[in-house]
């Protein structure tokens, strides 16, 4: 289950936005992000799924990979959709049932804030999380927050936090399978049971998930000092992010992009 | 025997890569308890020499490498590095920059999100220009064989390509001496092989101080020198010839000699032949030994008459009765495709040791999350029979799993992390609890649990998270016994322990037998299994290859190696001198049973007669010393 979640969900490929500076691509996200949630109409959303059409066509990215990356919010969706159908009253009467009343003017809106989100997934999924390695995002993040480095927030070791956390998420999750089974051999139980007896199963899990990564935490700090690790100061680094023209380009390109659907909306108003 | 590769020496100054002089180290527990881990400890390591640390958990081999790193500074005493103190701190990063370090846990050191990026890290630390460190990283992946791997995320590595991982960081430092901590531990032989070659190779061509610490006696054949600790003291150090003579003193620090030279010195013992340190300095040179004494044995017996060898015969294969089948089993995993079980059938006696034998990611462990199923199976069936009273209990059905949980023990690999209770009585008792146990039976379960792992009952009440390693694997085992399976699988139960906790475990194990238990062993150690199973299958890549008794398993070397195996140690010496004495038995197991069946097939060799067919019958007292005899 956890392992369906987005995060650090990097499909290799070498495509144009796998090449893209992440900080161009962190950019174009939070852009990509506004403009979707600007949208209010069909039309806009039409416009906006053919620009993620086109964004996955860049990425070269296979549909059913992208297709994947959605699965965890589907529930999300679902609720969503099932708010908007109950309290949205608009448009014609469809149905009446006690306090439930469904309108054609909710189904619309259901229907369009789902699927808002639902291109919200994709096409960010796409620009950020399917192309770019965790690595380079955090390197991303750092250089994006360098400025605040000057008020003494610590950037790097934020950066740094969030790359460490990144590549131990598989290893926890093995290990959370581990003690799982362990303590499923001991007789616990997470999936039967009222749920005093199923939060007692997962404190079988949870404590010694906190106490193997205490020493795993304690052991990696070893093992950086030794590895001559001292902060940001003076670090160089195996891929330092560099902005080539193309990356300008492309910068200028995917920001036209973003703002079509929302122009369409504007100009088919 | 000292090799001397230093054929190009960069660096002009000391000939010695660390000097330390009375060095005193301590530090404080958790309750403020202080521990001495070294108590004057004096060492001299030469440059381009291959050096091991040996000694018991505790003994504070590990505490050393981490003065020698610069990591800690000691209380007292000076450590010199390369010619700089490590006390100064302006060497401090000169030190580390020039020692790199490989840890036990290959999880745990590993900090790039790619193998590449990991690789980079040191270099990226000292400040090294992007080219160059492009340049590094690709030598080092290259020298230790994971050019292929370099975008690849490190969790998706086994554990000896992890370990690989990172002597390619550290060597992407350049350094001039590398302290391998336990780094061995966690692997399997083979990885173990593989790993040690490297080093070997690193030694030999670019010159590189090898300082190894570990508790595998038979790592110690490839230092020039070796150092024994103990409580914070070097006790013995000396070639590896030197220190394996001292067998004795070794025995007494709790620590095993390597297989050969303890059938050699025990061979000496029981024939009063005089002990010559040469015979401790290589396999080969324990192996011509024993040739030279067993011919002289072999002469002086010519004429006397002697009792005749007889063989027992306790072969009642009539009273076996399965209490575990597995049928026709398939098992594979979503995200891999390909099969991680393929067609596996096999069963297990009552009473008996069964060992699966296999590689890391030959099945193993998938396979015995079946047996009480916590993985249900996707094809075949799992059945747990009661031969008493004729019940039967199928893994595929859920009002099944239940009860089978209660009778199938599961103890997976690293057990320690299994504790999660406030004190170690309520660790214990939590699974003879849940499997419905009432208090009472309970607690007597757990007290007998306790008495048999031989834990001290005044630990009952500390918290789990205090003990020692060796400790905490007891409790853990202690609530799986606690519990009163029939059926106890174990998944590598004494992996990263010392020589004397290894024993220890094998003696429960045998303990657990006497009493009746079925025990089904997981283990990638052939010596280990061979001492003390019944019946052995051997995993390979999913499949079931062989389900044999151990005589007939070792009876063919050419398709164990074909996997990747080979046959147990002792098994080898005996072969290797089997041509010369027709009689010998070459499934005994354990120094002192080798000895015994040596001079026992060189007496018989000596009568010069024509040996009766029955003589040559495989001899079940040869077994270990400890196995109790067959119930």
């Amino acid at each position: 289950m956890i392992k369906d979640l987005s995060i650090g969900r990097y499909y290799r490929g070498d495509s144009v936005l796998h090449s893209l500076d992440p900080r161009v691509k962190v950019i174009l996200f939070v852009v990509y992000m506004v403009s979707v949630f600007l949208l209010t109409k069909p039309i806009g959303l039409l416009f906006s799924f053919a620009v993620a059409t086109t964004l996955a066509l860049l990425s070269k990215i296979p549909f059913r990979e992208i297709i994947k990356s959605v699965r965890p919010i589907v529930f999300l969706m679902i609720f969503i959709f099932v708010i908007n159908l109950f309290t949205i009253q608009e448009g014609e009467e469809l149905f009446r049932f006690w306090v439930i009343v469904i309108t054609s003017g909710g189904i619309l809106r259901a229907c369009l804030m789902s699927f808002r989100l639902f291109l919200l997934i994709v096409s960010t999924g796409i620009l950020l999380t399917l192309t770019t390695t965790p690595l380079k995002m955090s390197d991303a993040l750092e250089s994006l927050f360098g400025p605040l480095k000057k008020i003494r927030v610590p950037v790097h070791e934020m950066a740094m936090m969030m790359s460490i956390a990144l590549r131990f998420i598989p290893t926890l999750v093995e290990e959370t399978d581990k003690i799982m089974k362990a303590q499923a051999s001991r007789g616990a139980e997470y999936d039967t049971g009222n749920i005093i007896v199923r939060a007692k199963g997962y404190v079988s899990v949870l404590v010694p998930l906190f106490v193997s990564s205490f020493k795993r935490a304690e052991e990696l700090a070893v093992a950086m000092d030794a590895r001559c690790y001292r902060g940001g100061e003076g670090r160089t680094k195996l891929h330092p992010l560099k902005m080539r023209i193309s990356d300008y380009v492309w910068f200028f390109v995917l920001l036209i992009l973003a703002f079509i659907p929302v122009l369409a909306e504007w100009i088919f108003r | 025997m000292s090799r001397n590769p230093r054929n190009n020496e960069t660096h002009s100054g000391p000939q010695e890569a660390v000097r330390a002089e009375d060095v005193l180290f301590s530090y404080t527990h958790q309750d403020s308890e202080e521990i001495q881990a070294l108590a004057g400890v004096s060492i001299t390591i030469e440059k381009g020499s291959y050096v091991v640390l040996i000694g018991r958990n505790g003994s504070g081999k590990s505490t050393l490498a981490k003065l020698i790193n610069v990591l800690e500074i000691p209380d007292a005493g000076t450590i010199t590095v390369l010619g700089l103190d490590t006390a100064s701190e302006e060497h401090f990063w000169s030190i580390r920059s020039r020692c790199g370090m490989v840890f036990q846990n290959p999880d745990n050191q590993i900090v790039g999100t790619s193998v590449e990026e990991d690789v980079a890290f040191g270099p990226e630390n000292l400040g090294i220009p992007t080219p160059e460190i492009r340049r590094r990283v690709d030598d080092a992946l290259d020298y230790v064989g994971l050019k292929e791997y370099a975008d690849r995320m490190p969790s998706n590595l086994s554990g000896g390509q992890k370990q690989k991982l990172a002597i390619a960081g550290v060597l992407a430092m350049a350094p001039e001496v590398l302290i391998l901590d336990e780094a061995t531990a966690m692997l399997d032989p083979v990885s173990r092989n593989e790993f040690l070659e490297l080093v070997g190779r690193l030694r030999k061509e670019k010159g590189i101080t090898v300082i190894h610490i570990t508790h595998d006696m038979s790592e110690a054949y490839r230092a020039d020198r070796v150092f024994v600790l103990e409580k914070g003291r070097i006790v013995l150090e000396g070639t590896p010839g030197n220190v394996f003579f001292e067998s004795k003193r070794l025995k007494e620090l709790g620590l095993d000699l390597p297989v050969f030279a303890g059938i050699i010195s025990e061979l000496c013992a029981q024939t009063g032949s005089e002990r010559k340190k040469e015979y401790f300095v290589s396999r080969d040179a324990s192996l011509k030994a024993a040739r030279d004494i067993l011919a002289k044995i072999k002469s002086s017996q010519a004429k006397s008459a002697e009792s005749e060898y007889v063989c027992a015969d306790t072969e009642d294969k009539a009273k076996e009765q399965a209490v575990l089948v597995v049928k026709d089993l398939f098992y594979s995993y979503e995200e891999r495709g390909d099969r991680a079980l393929d067609n596996i059938s096999f069963h297990v006696n009552k009473g008996e040791i069964f060992s699966v034998i296999g590689h890391s990611g030959s099945g193993k462990t998938t396979l015995i999350s079946h047996l009480n199923g916590l993985i249900r199976p996707q094809s075949g069936e799992i059945r747990l029979l009661d031969p008493e009273n004729g019940a039967e209990w199928n893994t595929r059905k859920n009002a099944d799993v239940k009860q089978i949980r209660k009778r199938v023990g599961l103890l997976f690999q690293y057990p320690e992390y299994q504790l999660f209770e406030e004190t170690v009585r309520r660790d214990i008792l939590y699974g003879p609890l849940k499997m419905g146990m009432d208090r009472k039976a309970a607690e007597e379960s757990m007290l007998d649990a306790v008495t048999l792992l031989g834990l001290d009952p005044s630990l009952l009440d500390r918290s789990p998270f205090e003990l020692s390693g060796g400790q905490k694997r007891r409790v853990a085992f202690a609530g799986i016994i606690a519990m009163n399976p029939d059926i106890l699988v174990l998944d590598e139960p004494a992996a990263g322990l010392d020589p004397a906790g290894r024993r220890e475990i094998f003696r429960y194990i045998l303990e657990l037998k006497k009493r009746g238990k079925t025990i089904l062993l997981v283990s990638h150690d052939m010596d280990e299994a061979a001492r003390v199973s019944d019946r052995i299958l051997v995993l390979s890549k999913g499949r079931a290859l062989f389900d044999l008794t151990p005589e007939e398993l070792f009876s063919d070397r050419s398709r164990l190696r074909k996997i990747g195996l080979d046959l147990p140690e002792s098994v080898l010496f005996l072969s290797d001198l089997s041509p010369d004495f027709k009689s010998l038995n070459r499934c005994v197991f354990g120094p002192d049973q080798v000895a015994g069946e040596l001079i026992r097939a060189a007496r018989a060799e000596g009568r010069n007669t024509r040996e009766p067919d029955h003589v040559r019958r495989k001899n079940p007292s040869g077994r270990s010393s400890v196995s109790g005899g067959q119930s």
